[in-house]
């Protein structure tokens, strides 16, 4: 019975206690910083050698149990290797005929940022949350608000302080995450965030003037200072009735955030922005 | 032993949660296996223990979501508590009936958190009733497969150790 009461006085002094924890930073806007990088300090060792058990699993499933229709896969990976390599040969000669316009103009020479190449190490600790921890950290030369881009297009940015070997990246899709954005033929430029909605993807404040078609191509615009120009984000899937003088549009991604396994870190120091973190 | 116990559970449930929310990052497969770490306590090693695991549990994973610390880690504490408070008063031993504990726990605590968020008016993350109900399934049933697992365990350990008493016996005669 008195072991009862105590659990009793206990669980009531503990509720008490997170409460308080969440008003102190609810006053605040922030949250705690040290006791968020404390545990996920500790947090991504235990990760990088977890993921390593369940990489050597999949490994294992993927190359020596699951071969069925390979030979058939390789050719068409043979043959989308050649369209690729044709591609990547058209686009170089674009690239020497920009620097070449560049340099006739006397225009500041676009630069191509340098990437690192990361392995998604762990997924969200709590459902929601929208992020992931990947495998490199501040001593690869990772900073906070650092671009993440992968194959199809862009994941997201660098958030908190990286550690050594691990940082933590939010997702574009998250309901606080953004980007400065433009669609690719009408010129609109206005932010894109993240949602809860389906596509999960939102670019607000677009001018009604601008005639942007459904299908059409958005990039991200630079405007933000994390993303630089001209990476993909996604395709125009419709247009929803904004306020005022904008309309809305609902963007599907072009990564699908269900299956990145390895992305690409842009090494570029982002611009400083006024009052933003 | 128990403190080591909590520890432990924590850490598992949170390892497992970390690498398998890897595999299903976009929200379409939502689970939080926290939950079912805190429930499991609390029905084996009753009310405290159901605190503690949630407190622990629920301020690690706000820590590591970037969320508001305390969110989480009170609604974790308010059913660990109320899963072992109601576990001691009616007889839940059966695997299913515990995994019952867990879907009811999973969605008490979801409803718990989805108010706190309206009450903090942080950026509201979109209630939806399909991950939820998602989430409710799921927890369900990875608490079904640790009660079955911790049921069976003993039995099967104890078989293993017969078997083995009886072939050497065998072998000396």
């Amino acid at each position: 019975m008195a072991s009862s009461r105590r659990t009793l006085v206990l669980f009531l002094v503990l509720s008490f206690a997170h409460l308080l924890l969440m008003s102190v930073q609810v006053q605040a806007r922030s949250g705690l910083p040290l006791i968020q990088a404390a545990a996920f300090r500790l947090f991504a060792a235990v990760q990088q050698s977890t993921s390593a058990v369940a990489d050597a699993g999949q490994s294992f499933w993927s190359n020596y149990l699951a071969l069925r229709g390979v030979a058939a896969e390789n050719d068409a990976l043979h043959k989308r290797v050649l369209e690729l390599e044709g591609h990547m040969q058209a686009q170089a000669a674009l690239l020497n005929q920009t620097h070449e316009l560049e340099r006739l103009l006397k225009l500041k020479e676009s630069l191509v940022a340098p990437t690192l190449a990361a392995r998604v190490i762990a997924g969200d600790a709590a459902p929601g949350a929208l992020t992931v921890t990947i495998d490199r950290g501040s001593a690869d030369g990772i900073e906070t608000n650092m671009a993440v881009i992968g194959h199809a297009g862009v994941v997201g940015r660098v958030i908190n302080s990286p550690t050594p070997h691990a940082a933590q990246v939010q997702l574009l899709i998250s309901h606080n995450a953004g980007a400065g954005a433009i669609t690719e033929q009408s010129g609109a430029v206005g932010p894109v965030r993240g949602g809860a909605g389906d596509p999960p993807l939102e670019m607000d404040y677009v001018d009604l003037l601008k005639d942007v078609k459904v299908g059409e191509r958005v990039l991200t615009s630079g405007l933000d200072g994390i993303f630089p120009r001209g990476f993909l984000i996604g395709t125009v899937e419709r247009a929803v009735k904004g306020s005022g003088v904008y309309s809305d549009l609902a963007v599907r991604p072009a990564t699908n955030f269900s299956d990145i396994h390895v992305v690409l870190v842009i090494l570029a120091r982002p611009a400083k922005v006024e009052g933003g973190s | 032993m128990k403190l080591v116990r909590v520890i432990l559970t924590v850490a598992v449930a949170l390892t497992l949660q970390m690498t398998l929310a890897r595999y299903a990052v976009a929200g379409r497969w939502v689970f939080d296996l926290v939950v079912v770490g805190v429930i499991y306590a609390a029905l084996y090693w009753g009310p405290a223990a159901g605190m503690w695991t949630g407190t622990l549990g629920g301020l690690t994973q706000d820590a590591l979501s970037g969320d508001v610390v305390g969110l989480g880690g009170f609604a974790k504490t308010v059913v660990g508590y109320g899963a072992g408070v109601l576990g001691a008063q009616f007889i839940v031993a059966r695997p299913f009936a515990r995994s019952g504990a867990v879907a009811v726990a999973t969605l008490v605590h979801r409803m718990i958190v989805v108010g706190l968020l309206a009450v903090v008016d942080r950026d509201w993350p979109g209630f939806s009733w399909t991950a939820m109900l998602m989430e409710t399934g799921l927890n369900t049933v990875a608490g079904l497969l640790a009660f079955q697992l911790t049921e069976m365990l003993p039995g099967a350990l104890e078989q293993s150790r017969d078997r083995r008493r009886s072939s050497l016996s065998r072998r000396r005669w």
